[in-house]
């Protein structure tokens, strides 16, 4: 293991950059320092300055630096990245402003995708055209690309995007105009590298994000490459691996949503040493809650969208959904209890944070129900405001008329809060039955991974909706991020799509297979992974003929069969006797990185039930057995509330009870149990549901 | 249960929401079922389907829609099955007739009762606890709808110019497509050989199958959970809640008899323009609408069911109402639909329909907005391009050895609202299908894509402009038979508040370099090498001009006749976003 260079990985979020690494003796070393949004590489190089200080005699080693950043997800949102241009096929200049025509909102009369990241006048076209056999209908006008070269240089154009018609068919035209752009000096984004994969502007959107992106990831990594050597630095990318400095700026698109990314392959991470490997990773936040379904691996996806522009480079497969700890409770025009998406955010925040706040929030609801002890909040640094919550949620319980009978405002507001918690619980269970059943996975068969600084409050309740029988807490949950940036392989994902028929010989594809491999192996070798530890897995986009969505099986002599199998585990149905067609060839070439192992907690104790700090009382849910509308059906009870610090491998509790980190809270239900590991997890053993209605 | 108890709950709000979103994914998860498991383009790339849920009494309580044409006419199916059929468990149904629920012979739906009793996990889940159930209660119907690109008829893709329905396709009643569980081959082998595509048109009724099963599935499993009772009692709640937010929004427009008329170009028969007239009536919280005036039904396909015109005026009401409210029954209930029988908005058998439901539905809409201009001016937008552009090509593929069948329709320029200018190139009220990418298609049929590509300057002028509309040239490489089912090619889409009409749409079969204008509702031959290039209509503007700009539109189509391949297009010159001259 002396071998291996201390890795630490760098997270870059809006308020704080997340540094963590694993230090010679297996332990997880963290800090955390705010964010410098006008140029985020100070805030990275002062952090590494202070990590490496904490780290002591270890800062001497040379470290490997794993640096994920929204530099390039900012850009986008904001729309401030560089002036870029695009060039498409005579006929389809309009490629990225049309779209596939459709409006965002179905019952808005307003409604408009959002704008392309070029504008039209920057939007430009070259007589050429490729059939989809590879025959050149019309040859390239060479003599119209000077021209364009010029004009592009006087328009100040700083990065062009290139997409010609089947072009990942016939690369040649694209290549073509690719050299010519490159000897101006101009970035440029070819198509048929960025994505050769067919329809036409799900590949050209993509192309245009990597162009617009490149230069400004170009400049943010030239900034920390003067401070750090180049060959040290990796930057994580959205598929859930890292690649070297090189191969992110040319290919920019696939470092966005790195973030989320690595909090997946964080949980993976964690989820392993806690012996499994299928779990659902549950990331709830301040405005959004992000959910993963991890079946023994890293979920991939190929349609991801960035601000609402599709986005078809492999990512790891996250949902979101806009229900977060700062989501706002209001009572609609229907009487209905809504929970978000509009959120308080950082600023002014929840009512209870004290900074102007006035619409109560899901954080102010778990205040008020005590599952939220207000003053130990960010590790007693910061005290909530029970009593504004409080006056909030017993407003909010007034407008949704639970007053009308002779309660006291604090029977009120108690009542509003389980309200605003299960409604954002109902919001949550949407999400996660989204990528659980409804893509053929029982969620019975997977264990809940909580993190984000708000997750804690709401794993239980949900895995008891969905019959998830174990949560797992990892103590580093707020930092996970950068911790699956240590753990993250170097990745490469090459797709090519080949349309051919389902009966191919086999042999034709592994061959076609070999060359991705080939270059895979190149590649991953190249970034300094040695070849005993690079994997490759080729793998088929397969469909029946007619059909418009593809099924990615590995690439195996019965690919077929697989293919029907898993159709029919997707859909319910297949057809032995029905043409497939063999769309894309994939391949993943991953460098696999030691990872260091951590070291268990020694101080081992005998199963024993821990000393709490205090008891105070907590809202637990309903009274059991009581008539639908009396309203006097509080469970409130006297509840233990635990120092997670002081927790040690051995110790055992009973729920309800409140387990408080530096960073989060966790509320066990009355029905729960709680263990803590070896590593300091708490692993939580849900309570089945008892009695009908959704009013638990 | 009455009203009056749910009113008393306490934890009405609470539950409400929790409910909604729980029917609602139900829905969801039927959809993702069905795009994901379907084999034409159609329902995968083009999402022209809907999925929806539907209490004891067939009042529709949750509905994933991807089509506003669909919301109408899902509940009058379901009812139709009810009152034709004895369902039971196991059993699916399935209709297309547009006289019994059905919108146009394409659109196929499919009905399924669900009972407490059914579904693999129901057993499981009872023994766990929930004590409501008592043998096998009808929870409710689960029920999806698709357009299928063929149905047999005239023409291929089942969207030509007939005058009788049976010409437009096969007309299917409700019926038992699979009977307690066991599919009935006989009805799906004479659907099939009624049809182009036979295997299309199977591999997408089993998606449709499939995607019935989830939602029994899932209906049955929340059954287990919380119990028939509950259920039902919050279905019944929802539809409740979507009628108060109705009726408040109806309280909230201005009392008043609002009336507005409008027209088809034609029938595609006759060049006589066909007059679709609404008469709104809004009296407190509740509103009467009215269609008195319209047009007699034509020997053509431009006569839309009753379902459709119901549909436009749901979703005329449901986006007006702005608030995120559930899509269910209960938006309906203070909304009276009156269309006169016999005309084109409530058509007798056996009337044809196909461009009814696409065309028609369009109209129906415009008419409904421009009534609601008068009480609402803050809020109404000018007309949109009012047509959805229907092409269908089909015949031999030699290339690929079998007949193809091929359906789209094309965007267009969005009316101009008060306060913002109309999005171009985009698919506006009574759809929201998506293109079909140039390289799949011509992956899959012996088509080609020339030209796709905004047709600039063809929105309305105003205050706020009007969207610009699409041009897109189809280039044949085999013979085919094609048919553009279009309007807005003669009577142009109005502006608003003194804003200019939107630019008609055209469409123009190119021969050997020779271009001839075609009308906006034609079948035809094409030749190998034959374009049909399609310009959609733009918006209409809102308001008037206050400063005058440079850049009032010419001859639309210039620009893009005059630049031959030969020369390179450098971008527009562009002053404000517009090209200028054309040149």
């Amino acid at each position: 293991m002396s071998g291996e260079p201390l890795r630490i990985g760098i997270d870059v979020g809006g308020t704080f950059t997340d540094l963590a690494a694993i230090d010679r003796g297996g332990e997880i070393r963290r800090r955390k320092v705010f964010s410098t949004p006008d140029d985020p590489s100070r805030a990275v190089l002062e952090g590494l300055d202070l990590f490496l200080d904490d780290l002591g005699a270890e800062s001497s080693i040379p470290a490997e630096i794993v640096h994920g950043s929204t530099v390039a997800t900012n850009a986008v949102l904001e729309r401030k990245a560089a002036r870029t241009a695009f060039i498409a096929t005579a006929g389809f200049r309009d490629l990225l402003a049309i779209g596939r025509q459709d409006r965002p909102d179905l019952f808005d009369f307003q409604s408009r995708r959002p704008p392309p990241l070029v504008p039209e006048e920057l939007s430009f076209e070259l007589v050429e055209r490729v059939a989809h056999d590879g025959e050149v209908l019309q040859p390239l006008d060479e003599a119209s690309i000077t021209p364009l070269v010029e004009r592009l240089r006087g328009l100040e154009v700083e990065s062009v995007a290139v997409c010609l018609l089947f072009s990942f068919v016939r690369p040649e035209h694209e290549r073509r105009v690719g050299e010519a752009l490159r000897e101006a000096g101009l970035h440029v984004s070819l198509s048929s590298e960025v994505l050769p994969e067919f329809r036409e502007y799900e590949r050209a959107s993509t192309t245009a994000m990597n162009a617009y992106v490149a230069p400004i990831l170009d400049r943010y990594l030239s900034r920390l490459e003067r401070k750090l050597p180049a060959e040290k630095l990796r930057v994580m990318l959205s598929n859930g691996g890292s690649a070297g400095v090189e191969v992110a700026r040319r290919e920019a698109v696939r470092s966005i949503l790195s973030g989320p990314a690595a909090g997946v392959v964080g949980a993976l991470h964690v989820a392993r040493q806690a012996g499994t490997d299928r779990v659902i990773g549950f990331d709830m936040g301040g405005t959004s809650t992000d959910v993963a379904l991890l079946d023994g691996g890293i979920p991939a996806t190929s349609e991801g969208a960035v601000a609402g522009l599709p986005v078809r480079v492999p990512i790891v497969d996250i949902h979101t959904v806009g229900s977060g700890g700062g989501s706002i409770a209001r009572v609609d025009a229907g009487g209905a209890l809504r929970v978000g998406p509009e959120s308080a955010g950082a600023e002014p925040g929840p009512v209870c944070y004290g900074r102007g706040g006035r619409q109560p929030t899901v954080t102010d609801a778990n205040l008020v129900l005590g599952r939220l002890p207000p003053d130990r909040f960010l590790g007693g640094t910061y005290r909530l405001d029970a009593e504004v919550a409080h006056d909030a949620l017993a407003r909010l319980g007034e407008a949704a008329g639970l007053g009308a009978s002779s309660r006291d405002r604090e029977e009120i507001a108690r009542h509003a809060a389980l309200g605003v918690v299960r409604v954002a619980n109902a919001r949550m269970e949407r999400a996660l039955r989204a990528i659980s059943v409804e893509r053929g996975h029982d969620p019975r068969d997977f264990s809940l991974v909580s993190f984000g600084g708000a997750g804690g409050l709401h794993a239980c309740d949900l895995a008891r909706t969905l019959g998830i029988a174990k949560v797992l807490v990892p103590p580093s949950a707020s930092v996970l991020s950068a911790f699956g940036m240590l753990t993250a392989d170097v990745v490469k994902d090459y797709v090519h799509t080949i349309m051919q028929r389902g009966d191919t010989p086999f042999e034709e594809l592994r061959a076609a297979a070999r060359e991705l491999e080939v270059r895979g192996r190149e590649e991953v070798g190249a970034e300094g992974v040695p070849s005993d530890r690079i994997e490759v897995r080729p793998g088929l986009d397969l469909r029946y003929e007619g059909q418009a969505f593809e099924i990615a099986v590995p690439l195996a002599e019965d690919f077929l069969a697989r293919f029907h199998a898993e159709h029919d585990r997707l859909y319910g149905h297949s057809d032995l006797d029905a043409a497939v067609e063999i769309v894309n060839i994939r391949l993943r070439a991953s460098g696999r990185v030691e990872v260091p192992e951590l070291r268990p907690l020694a101080d081992r104790v005998e199963e024993t039930a821990p000393q709490d700090m205090e008891r105070r009382p907590v809202v637990v849910g309903l009274t059991p057995g009581q008539p639908d509308r009396d309203p006097a059906g509080l469970d409130v009870r006297e509840t233990p509330v635990f120092e997670h610090e002081s927790l040690r491998p051995g110790h055992r509790l009973a729920g309800p009870a409140v387990v408080v980190t530096k960073d989060t809270t966790v509320w066990l239900g009355a029905a729960e149990m709680a263990a803590v590991d070896e590593y300091g997890n708490l692993l939580v053993e849900v309570g089945q549901m008892t009695g009908a209605g959704a009013r638990r | 249960m009455s009203r009056s108890d749910l009113a008393l709950d306490p934890m009405d709000p609470i539950c409400l929401e929790v409910y909604r979103h729980l029917l609602a994914s139900v829905a969801e998860e039927m959809g993702a079922v069905l795009r994901r498991s379907s084999f034409s383009p159609n329902i995968k790339e083009r999402r022209d389907y809907s999925c929806a849920l539907f209490d004891p009494a067939a009042e529709m309580a949750a509905l994933a829609a991807h089509i506003p044409v669909h919301l109408g006419a899902m509940p009058l199916s379901v009812a139709s099955c009810v009152e034709e059929l004895e369902m039971g468990p196991g059993d699916v149904a399935i209709l297309n007739d547009p006289y019994r629920g059905g919108s146009h012979l394409p659109d196929i739906t499919l009905v399924a009762p669900v009972f407490t009793g059914a579904g693999p996990d129901a057993s499981a889940s009872r023994a766990s606890g929930a004590s409501h159930d008592a043998g096998d209660r009808l929870l409710g119907f689960v029920a999806n709808r698709a357009h299928h690109a063929d149905v047999g008829g005239q023409t291929p893709g089942s969207m030509g110019l007939a005058s009788v329905l049976s010409e437009e396709g096969i007309v299917i009643p409700p019926q038992l497509l699979v009977c307690g569980g066991e599919l009935q081959t006989e009805l799906l082998d004479f659907i099939l050989e009624s049809v182009r595509t036979p295997e299309e048109r199977e591999g997408d009724l089993r998606a449709q199958l499939a995607s019935i099963r989830r939602g029994e599935l899932r209906l049955t499993e929340m059954c287990g959970r919380y119990g028939a009772e509950e259920i039902l009692r919050y279905m019944g709640a929802l539809t409740d809640y979507s009628e108060r937010v109705a009726r408040r929004f109806l309280a909230s427009v201005p009392d008043g008899q609002y009336r507005f008329e409008d027209a088809l170009d034609d029938d595609g028969v006759s060049e006589e323009p066909v007059p679709i007239v609404a008469t709104v009536t809004i009296r407190g919280d509740e509103a009467e609408v009215d269609f008195a005036g319209t047009s007699p039904q034509r020997p053509s396909s431009v006569n839309a069911p009753y379902a459709v015109a119901v549909s436009a005026t749901y979703y005329v009401f449901r986006a007006l109402i702005g608030e995120e409210v559930p899509s269910n029954g209960g938006i309906l209930r203070p909304i009276h639909v009156t269309a006169p029988e016999g005309t084109v908005v409530n058509p007798r058998p056996p009337a044809a329909v196909a461009a009814g439901n696409v065309e028609t539905s369009q109209r129906i809409t415009d008419v409904l907005l421009g009534a609601l201009a008068q009480a609402l001016p803050e809020r109404v937008p000018a007309a949109s391009q009012g047509t959805m552009n229907n092409v269908t090509v089909g015949g031999w593929d030699p290339a690929r050895g079998r007949p193809y069948a091929y359906y789209e329709t094309i965007a267009g320029g969005a009316g101009a609202s008060p306060g913002s200018d109309g999005a171009s190139a985009t698919h506006t009220h009574m759809t929201n299908t998506l293109n079909t990418p140039a390289e799949a298609l011509e992956y899959a049929y012996p088509l080609r894509v020339l030209r796709y590509e905004v047709r600039r300057g063809s929105g309305g002028e105003g205050e706020r402009r009007g969207g610009d509309g699409v041009r897109r040239d189809l280039q044949v490489l085999a013979p085919a038979k094609a048919c553009i089912m279009s309007d807005r090619r003669r009577l142009a889409p109005y502006g608003l508040k003194g804003g200019a009409s939107g630019h008609l749409g055209r469409n123009i079969l190119i021969r050997g370099g020779n271009e001839r204008e075609l009308p906006g509702k034609a079948c035809f031959d094409m030749e190998p090498g034959d374009v049909l290039s399609v310009r959609t209509p733009g918006g209409g503007g809102h308001g008037q001009v206050r400063v005058a700009r440079s850049t009032a539109a010419r001859d639309l189509d210039l620009h893009t006749t005059l630049c031959l391949p030969a020369c390179p297009r450098l971008g527009h010159r562009s002053v404000d976003g517009r090209d200028p001259s054309g040149t």
